[in-house]
């Protein structure tokens, strides 16, 4: 559901994510700012005891594993079944290979039109996670300079800016979505931007309430004490330490982001020319598969599922990583 | 109290405000012209220019503004381009069956999550719990619609148990209470029901199993277990004052919960008001999709707003200020 990554991030906000940036705000403050190759091995290093505390949870790993195939699928897959997504495909004698049940030829079966639905998954992993990256990518930098701005700047900048969150949490997310297709015109490009816009809500709520906390730090006054102007204690100072708790909600956002695009591509409101897992499921849904073609509705439905459990599940994972505090339940 | 909902409120109007707004100036700077769905292009230009001077599109964009909001406060939403009909009781008629859907599927999946859930928490580290665990997580990352395809592809078309779509045989047009009274109607209900409560129900079923869980611990617990109360009636306490978050969390989702039944109406063909607002999106039919939009954002509103008011009542130590 489209509500999934808003929902699901409703649970960590406090306190998320303190151990880690309480961690690295000890150690900036505790000696010189290091070089950029320096910080670059020190984040490498905290990104494989990441992994390996993920690692250990039996969850995470079959998420992680269930990603990693994702990847592969979506990166080599398209290069190795190289037949367009959108061709029809013909059998020896010369006939379209119309609504062909899965076999060793078409693994995923063809559907009404000889299309290759293997192929067609392939190209929809690798536009789930194209428009997943793209849209909570979006929406996390629109979020995090919300947050950042209101929490460091703190009274009337705070004020509006959460009023404005607070509004903006109000407005339904597929209503909205429609009346933007429909006014802006369907497709994926519009797609991106509207959950981009949709998505900023939650991360710009957790990170001021982070920001908060992490201003009154010796090591924010320390640096005020040594001259840095605001942009560069909000970016330079506050901005690494947010990282983790940023990384979680794009990890969430991900999952959300593909599930609701694959809503608005079903209702009719996607691009008919690219082959997305909505998509496929509307052409799927229109031309009555439920009745005739049932890997036409399975494969795509189980391959949305699968990928936003392992978002789920990934990003469960590293935010146990990040937060101790949360492994005990 | 009275303070807080004074400003409770006004927040709420201000919010709708803000809302509408929004969609005024979406309406405004959208690419193509609203009227040319209206207005057959070949018309000579001033015939076209008295036509929109007779809807007031040519009158400056704050009076148009103030018009906008005067009507949508007055519930005028003027007439629909396709159905050329007013849109306030199409939109209403509407409404009134996407209610008729909604409200049994949400109270039903609401006490199965809650008994489940309480159930999975109470026999914590149990097989069961883990089914219910593992179920919960394969079925958030659902899609609704995959739900529903699912079910229609079981029900409907595999095993023909039960009709695939619609609110009312086709071609029939029984009255309101007919309606209702025939069972064919309720057979109808049951496949969309399903959906939504298969589409929602892991929310409250593992909300009430981490709330059970930590009710637990919890010292009345073992002074009812002192009294020697038998464990059930235990289960019952502790059920009890574990289910607030549950329950508000219900008033909270309900954004999420139209966006479902946006979906669910598209699949079984249930003319509610999602199935409207769809269809107004995709003949561009701007007086509908403007009225649906704002009912939306109301209710969203009030859901909020009920949502906290239920957690002050439910749990007196809440304080509002």
């Amino acid at each position: 559901m489209a509500g999934e990554g808003a929902g699901a991030s409703l649970a960590p906000s406090t306190g998320t994510g303190d151990s880690v940036a309480e961690r690295v705000a000890r150690a900036a403050a505790a000696r010189p700012a290091p070089g950029p190759r320096r910080w670059l091995m020190e984040r490498a290093a905290w990104a494989a005891g990441t992994l390996r505390i993920a690692w250990s949870d039996h969850l995470a790993k079959v998420g992680i594993v269930m990603l990693v195939l994702f990847l592969l699928a979506a990166g080599i897959g398209p290069e190795i079944r190289t037949t367009p997504p959108f061709e029809s495909v013909t059998l020896e004698d010369g006939r379209i290979a119309k609504n062909l049940p899965p076999s060793r030829a078409y693994p995923a079966g063809t559907n009404r039109l000889g299309q290759d639905l293997l192929v067609q998954l392939l190209h929809g992993a690798r536009m789930a996670i194209f428009v997943g990256l793209l849209a909570a990518g979006g929406g996390a930098i629109i979020g995090t300079l919300v947050g950042l701005t209101a929490g460091y700047y703190g009274r009337l900048v705070d004020q509006t800016l959460m009023r404005v969150t607070d509004v903006a949490l109000a407005i339904p997310f597929l209503p909205f979505a429609l009346v933007f297709l429909a006014l802006f015109g369907p497709g994926l490009r519009n797609i991106v931007i509207i959950l981009a816009l949709l998505f900023w809500r939650s991360p710009a709520r957790v990170v001021r309430s982070q920001v908060l906390t992490l201003k009154e730090r010796p090591y924010i006054q320390a640096a005020r004490a040594g001259g840095a102007g605001n942009v560069r204690i909000m970016f330079v100072h506050l901005l690494p330490n947010l990282l983790p708790l940023i990384f979680l909600y794009v990890a969430l956002g991900i999952g959300g982001a593909v599930s609701a695009e694959a809503s608005v591509s079903f209702l009719g409101f996607g691009d008919p020319l690219t082959a997305t897992w909505g998509q496929i499921l509307n052409s799927a849904f229109t031309a009555g598969a439920m009745r005739t073609a049932w890997w036409w509705v399975v494969f795509p439905g189980l391959a949305l599922t699968l990928f936003v459990t392992s978002i789920y599940l990934v990003s469960r994972g590293y935010e146990e990583a990040v937060n101790p505090r949360l492994r005990r339940m | 109290m009275r303070r807080y909902l004074v400003s409770r409120f006004a927040f709420m109007v201000v919010t709708v405000y803000a809302i509408a707004t929004i969609l005024f100036f979406l309406l405004r700077v959208a690419p193509g012209d609203p009227t040319s769905r209206f207005v057959n292009e070949a018309l000579p230009r001033e015939d076209i220019l008295a036509l929109r001077a007779a809807w007031g599109l040519e009158d400056a964009l704050h009076v148009q503004y103030l018009r906008y909001l005067r009507n949508l406060t007055l519930l005028e939403f003027g007439t629909s381009f396709t159905l050329r009909e007013p849109v306030a009781p199409v939109l209403f008629d509407r409404i009134f069956n996407s209610v008729l859907l909604l409200t049994p599927a949400l109270v039903l999946m609401t006490v199965l999550g809650v008994i489940l859930g309480a159930a999975a928490g109470w026999r914590r580290g149990s097989r069961y719990e883990q089914t219910i665990v593992f179920v919960s997580l394969l079925g958030r990352g659902m899609p609704t619609f995959f739900i529903g395809m699912l079910v229609l592809m079981l029900f409907a078309y595999q095993r023909q148990w039960l009709p695939a779509g619609g609110m009312t045989a086709p071609g029939e047009l029984p009255g309101r209470v007919e309606m209702l009274m025939s069972l064919d109607f309720w057979k109808r209900m049951i496949l969309p029901g399903v959906t939504i409560i298969a589409t929602g129900i892991y929310g409250p079923m593992l909300l009430m199993r981490t709330s059970i869980i930590e009710v637990l611990g919890e010292d009345f617990l073992e002074v009812l277990k002192a009294k020697g109360l038998p464990g059930w009636r235990i289960a019952v306490h502790a059920a009890r004052n574990a289910m607030l978050p549950v329950i508000t969390s219900t008033a909270v989702t309900f954004a999420f919960i139209i966006d479902g039944q946006v979906i669910v109406e598209q699949i079984f063909s249930w003319p509610g008001a999602g199935r409207l607002i769809v269809q107004s999106m995709l003949d561009r039919d701007y007086p509908v999709l403007q009225a649906a939009f704002f009912l939306v954002a109301v209710s969203v509103v009030v859901a909020n707003l009920i949502a906290d008011l239920l957690y002050g009542y439910l749990d007196p130590r809440v304080r509002y200020d």
